[in-house]
């Protein structure tokens, strides 16, 4: 047995009804250093690490931890043997405070009156204060996480990793939901870790932090080990084109913008939630035809709340949303549909589509109530088929039977083209994209920017709306940065670089 | 003045029965379970509690106040034992949750009628859906039950109702104090939090569930030992659901849940009280027992769009889910 | 997750997921198996009292004239029973229907039992009470009411949840018990027979079942409400199928975030679901209380208002299905006492069969997830071996 590995997973094969998630894969990770996994979405290296965190038990191939072979039955059979993982959607409960949430699953227990066992939280909340101390991680025990920004609930999984003696840490996708210089932060936080001796074993699909941080990389693509390379002798291209399997362009060509006349305009717009909190705070701004408006910021900042407005999905609290030079300030959500506004929502499976309805009803959720598709209330089928017929052909939508496949067994990536079809087909003078290419690979990502793009050349206005700052470096003419529900900069895309932009998104208006 | 005191005496006894069922489904909902089944929980476990209390009746010397604290227990059991069936359905076989408590109760009030009728045949020869229980004896507390108005609480007590407070006060302290209440309080909000801090989702929600089911049979059989003073179908009065409506006014908390209870009883013994008061003939007091339903419905009116239940209360969880 | 055994293509648990999980049939095969382990299950629960299960399940057969008895009164033959069954079935599927209405669209009527009884209720006093209407109008009339008043408190409902946020559930069942002791209150203080303790009866004009029809030979009591029933069906289903409105009314059942983000009006689509769904149940009410009983017995709700939810859940939630469920179900409630004489089982293991086959409706969407994941499995594998062989060949 060779113990030069700390981790050795081998011949590892997992499937889950339909797919194979893991082919076969063997990985060796050394004490100290740091691991990246690089793929895809899709390429299977969560559930690679969820099998090494003991979420899912492989169906083929052995575990070793320092050459000792271990079967996990539980995440806490894995973090007895010092195993630790910050899944890429926290697992934290929004109203228990940072201290509970560190401490939950291993309670300190002690006694009142020598009978009643109780948690005792104090002395968690001590030990959690020494914890982040030592390794510069920044919070206070006792606020709720449902106050606190995504970047400190990240600390606080990383806490609750070492509040548990974790020495192999596993970081599923942590650089997705921050700035750059939150980013920043987290790979100084992990060159500490690696310091105090920690092995790190880093998910991700951006080649630039396994750049800056990683030791070795191991690259996977549908499931299958492709290779593991050392980072330093590996140029980054060859890394993307390992990823992917083919020639991956990076950036979208696109040609300059021909502007029309202002299309949307947002006046002094103030949003509120459930909770009569101002989500979104006196925001103005303009959208052109032939013009790709691009609204960079952290999830959560009022992003979301603002596009929801536009559409009608939420009230306007206080000013005023023109199109076209009409006011559609309080007008009902069909209406401003039908007076052109198109909307590809963040959440596609919440909002976008109909999930127990077939694709031919989710093709025409924009046009059922209307003729041709339908006639005095009864709706007409054939006219649904014949229309889904075209839009599948020309999105190049797959789908196992046509127009009556369910949505529910399409692929996620095939679901947003059916959605960015229908409304591409509403040629609306405005069409809304948020987060348009989430949970997408790359493939299918370089596809929805060049429908982006072309919509953009056709003289529609685009309002993107994205977390993803590569995104839109990549495709904004004009940046408008949110922060904290207020517009902090509008700026042509040209004058902005992604430092500029990433220190907005955090609130720092001086240069 | 007599009838405030019997407003307050009957009122508590009709409130803390409520109030342990409806601590109960709190447990349930707390833990990430939606939780209609209450009704037929509290019925079957007064089922078990009654078969237990014949049983003793007829073959030992105990007296009849033992035997409550016997059934008393059993309804626990019973009532833990049924509540196995939703936690299965809505924590094993994916059902929906709403549709599984519904079916709880039409199952339990079916299994519990056609048992007791077929107990009753057998060990009696008669065919009677009944089972006869008396009314539980009372107490009073010496000399403070002699004051005026705040006297009336310290009157004609059932134990059961030390009992229930009791152990709706430990009920309390398991939620927020210990390792198994965090637990499950987190299951509600957030489950996959849970399984990966290394907790048993699934089985603190079992847990919660049966708990569920235990402290519903109490509040059940304690009906039957006042109220009815037997246990038969018309168990099946409504009153499962009228936790459940105390429980979202409560916000799903323990305290508050407790005196929304009081009130409905309040409320209703008042209702009665009046009646009497106003001299009408008994008829009138189906009106009156009208009087916690239609207060239900206007509380929910003005509480509803405040509350906040459990956030994952209702959905199916799935451990696998990526 | 654990390891679970190495599937195989064969076996009767593949060939069960087969049928289980086959995306076109699985709508019937899916009730068909629960069908099968109820009746499992309950003859178990009949071998343990000591009883002959096929015995009993003959009686409930010839309790509802799907078989012959051993012996009939004068005047009563099989086809007596037959419509005798036909005149319970159709409230039942109406208030199946009523179910279906609501669940399609994402709403729970639980509230199916007080608004039977509160339309019956109406219905008796404003048409059954009136002796100097002709059969031609009271009829007419009857239905009419029960529309109405089911409607209106379908739609209060609707109103509650949509403007209050109050859970249909909750909502339906206090309303429930309100109409309970509300009806309770009048037929006791107002229209009670004094010997019967229940309402007096109603005119034959205003009652939906035509008693002592002379039909080849057999006194047989003849059911409108079959017939309002049948048609129901077929309106609810071009409802659902066929019109903007049903398509409004899906998309609302199936995620009410999508239904608003497509422009449907969601409230209104609440509202009018749970009316429409109301009206079901107030005609449920008229034919079950102007037709099957003739009375109301106060204080009392109509258990057939919660087994039209084991009968709606059992067809699937389809209007078609709901036919054969109620058929199904109705065998077992109706059958119960002749069952219970020949037998000598107390009457009430009618209701516990229909429980058991609620529970095991209540799984069935755990039994397509499971033959589903089988197939998906078995798929693997095969495809697993194909690979194997591929790449066996290409060394």
């Amino acid at each position: 047995m060779n113990s030069e590995y700390i981790v050795e997973m081998r011949n590892i094969t997992k499937s889950f009804p339909g797919i194979i998630a893991n082919d076969d894969v063997t990985i060796q990770v050394r004490k100290g250093e740091v691991y990246a996994l690089l793929g895809e979405n899709g390429a299977g290296k969560s559930t690679l690490m969820s099998m090494l965190y003991g979420m899912y038990e492989p169906d083929r191939g052995e575990i070793y931890i320092r050459g000792e072979k271990v079967v996990f039955k539980s995440p806490s059979e894995a973090a007895e043997k010092n195993i630790g993982m910050v899944h890429q959607h926290f697992k934290l409960v929004d109203n228990y405070t940072i201290g509970e949430n560190i401490v939950l699953g291993i309670e300190p227990m002690k006694k009142k009156f020598g009978i009643f066992p109780y948690v005792d939280m104090k002395e968690a909340n001590e030990k959690i204060a020494k914890l982040s101390k030592d390794y510069g991680l920044e919070v206070n025990p006792t606020d709720l996480i449902s106050d606190v920004n995504v970047s400190i609930k990240q600390r606080v999984e990383i806490l609750k990793m070492l509040y548990r003696e974790a020495e192999i840490l596993i970081f599923d996708e942590p650089t997705a939901i921050l700035t750059p210089q939150e980013i920043e932060y987290l790979l100084k936080i992990m060159e500490e870790l690696k310091k105090g001796g920690k092995t790190i074993i880093l998910i991700t699909h951006k080649i630039e932090e396994i750049r800056k941080i990683a030791d070795r990389c191991a690259i996977l693509r549908r499931g299958r080990l492709i290779d593991i390379l050392d980072v330093k002798s590996t140029s980054t291209q060859e890394m993307a084109n390992l990823m992917v399997g083919r020639k991956v362009e990076l950036t979208t060509d696109k040609q300059p913008p021909k502007f029309g006349k202002t299309v949307l305009e947002v006046e002094h717009l103030s949003v509120y939630d459930e909770s009569k909190v101002e989500v979104v705070k006196d925001v103005s701004f303009k959208v052109r035809a032939g013009e790709v408006f691009a609204i960079a910021g952290v999830s959560g900042n009022g992003q979301v709340e603002l596009a929801d407005a536009i559409t009608g999905l939420m009230k306007a609290g206080k000013g005023k949303i023109i199109l076209n030079g009409k006011d559609i300030t309080n007008e009902k959500i069909r209406q401003r549909t039908e007076d052109g506004i198109a909307y590809i929502p963040e959440d596609r499976q919440k909002y976008g589509v109909l999930l127990d309805f077939n694709l031919r009803d989710n093709l025409g959720l924009r046009k059922y109530y209307k003729p041709p598709f339908s006639q005095n209330g009864i709706l007409k089928f054939s006219e649904f088929e014949s229309y889904a017929v075209r839009l599948i052909d020309e999105y190049d939508i797959r789908c196992g039977q046509g127009g009556l496949t369910s949505l529910r067994s399409m692929s996620g990536g095939n679901q947003q083209k059916a959605i960015v079809g229908r409304e591409i087909e509403e040629h609306s003078p405005l069409i809304i994209f948020v987060q348009p290419t989430r949970g997408l690979d790359l493939g299918a990502i370089e596809n929805i920017h060049k429908e982006i793009i072309a919509e953009r050349d056709k003289g529609t206005a685009v309002l993107l709306i994205s977390l993803e700052l590569d995104e839109v470096m990549n495709l904004a003419d004009t940046i408008g940065v949110i922060y904290s529900g207020k517009m902090l900069k509008v700026a042509d895309a040209s004058t902005l670089d992604s430092q500029a932009v990433g220190r907005y998104m955090m609130g720092v208006t001086e240069a | 003045m007599s009838y405030i005191n019997a407003m307050i005496t009957s009122g508590l006894a009709f409130a803390i029965p409520l109030f342990i069922m409806a601590v109960g489904g709190i447990y349930s909902e707390k833990s990430g379970i939606t939780n209609l089944a209450v009704e037929g929980f509290q019925g079957f476990g007064a089922f078990c509690g009654a078969v237990v209390a014949v049983f003793l009746g007829m073959n030992t010397g105990l007296s009849s106040s033992a035997i409550i604290y016997v059934a008393m227990l059993f309804s626990f059991i019973g009532g833990a034992i049924y509540a196995i069936i939703h936690a299965l359905l809505c924590i094993k076989f994916r059902a929906d949750q709403v549709i599984s408590g519904v079916v709880i109760n039409i199952l339990g009030v079916a299994l519990t009628t056609f048992l007791t009728t077929t107990i009753n045949t057998a060990l009696f020869g008669n065919a009677s859906n009944k089972f006869t229980l008396g009314v539980s004896p009372r107490f009073s507390v010496p000399g403070i039950s002699k004051i005026p108005i705040i006297g009336a609480v310290f009157t004609n007590i059932y134990p059961f109702e030390i009992i229930i407070l009791i152990i709706a006060v430990y009920a309390w302290y398991l939620m927020y104090k210990t390792k198994f209440g965090m637990r499950l309080r987190a299951c509600g909000e957030n489950p996959q939090a849970v399984d990966a801090a290394g907790g048993d989702g699934a089985k603190t929600r079992f847990l919660a569930v049966m708990s569920s089911g235990g402290l519903s049979g109490i509040g059940g059989i304690c009906f039957a030992y006042s109220l009815l003073s037997q246990f038969s179908p018309s168990i099946y009065l409504g009153y499962g659901y009228l936790a459940i409506a105390a429980m979202i006014f409560g916000n799903w908390n323990i305290i508050p849940t407790f005196f929304v209870c009081i009130f409905f009883g309040i409320a209703r013994a008042g209702g009665y009280q009046l009646c009497l008061a106003m001299g009408l003939a008994s008829i009138y007091s189906d009106l009156f027992l009208m009087i916690p339903y239609i207060l239900t419905l206007l509380l929910l009116m003005f509480f509803s769009k405040r509350n906040h239940p459990p956030k994952a209360a209702g959905e199916v969880y799935d451990k696998g889910k990526r | 997750m654990k390891n679970e055994k190495v599937p195989s293509e064969k076996g009767f648990f593949a060939w069960l997921a087969k049928v289980l999980g086959h995306e076109k049939w699985n709508s019937v095969t899916v009730p068909i198996f629960t069908i099968i382990l109820t009746l499992i299950v309950s003859s178990i629960f009949l071998l343990i009292l000591g009883k002959n299960p096929l015995t009993a399940f003959y009686s409930f057969l010839a309790g509802n004239g799907f078989a012959a008895k051993a012996s009939y009164g004068a005047g009563n033959g099989m086809l007596s029973d037959f419509f005798a069954f036909l005149n319970i079935m159709a409230p039942m599927l109406l208030a199946a229907l009523a179910f279906i209405f609501a669940y399609r669209c994402g709403l729970f009527n639980i509230g199916i039992a007080g608004q039977m009884l509160m339309s019956g209720f109406m219905a008796t006093i404003l048409v059954g009470y009136n002796k100097a209407l002709p059969a031609a109008v009271a009829k007419p009339l009857v239905i009419i009411v029960g529309l109405v008043v089911g409607g209106l408190l379908g739609a209060f409902v609707g109103f509650l949840k949509y403007r209050f946020n109050i859970h249909e559930v909750v909502s339906t069942i206090m309303i429930n018990y309100i109409i309970s002791f509300l009806t309770g209150f009048f037929i006791n203080s107002r229209y009670v027979d004094s010997i019967t303790r229940s309402s007096k009866i109603c005119s034959s004009a205003a009652r939906l079942t035509c008693t002592k029809v002379l039909i080849g030979g057999y006194y047989c009591n003849v059911p409108l409400g079959i017939v309002v029933a049948l048609i129901m069906v077929f309106v609810v289903k071009f409802i659902f199928d066929r019109t903007v409105f049903g398509f409004d009314l899906r998309a609302v059942g199936s995620n009410r975030n999508a239904a608003t983000y497509a422009g449907i009006n969601v409230g209104k689509s609440i509202i009018m679901s749970m009316m429409l769904s109301g009206c079901l149940a107030g005609l449920a009410g008229v034919t079950y209380y102007l037709g099957y009983t003739n009375t109301i017995i106060p204080k009392t709700l109509a258990g057939m208002g919660y087994d039209a939810i084991a009968t709606a859940l059992l067809g699937n939630n389809t209007p078609v299905g709901a036919i054969f469920a109620s058929v199904l179900i109705t065998i077992f409630q109706n059958g119960a006492n002749y069952m219970s004489s020949t037998l000598g089982v107390a009457k009430e293991i009618a209701s516990v069969i229909t429980g058991i086959l609620l529970l095991f409706s209540a799984c069935s969407g755990f039994f397509r997830y499971l033959s589903k994941n089988k197939l998906n499995r078995i798929a693997d594998e095969k495809r697993a071996l194909e690979r194997a062989r591929k790449e066996a060949e290409s060394k």
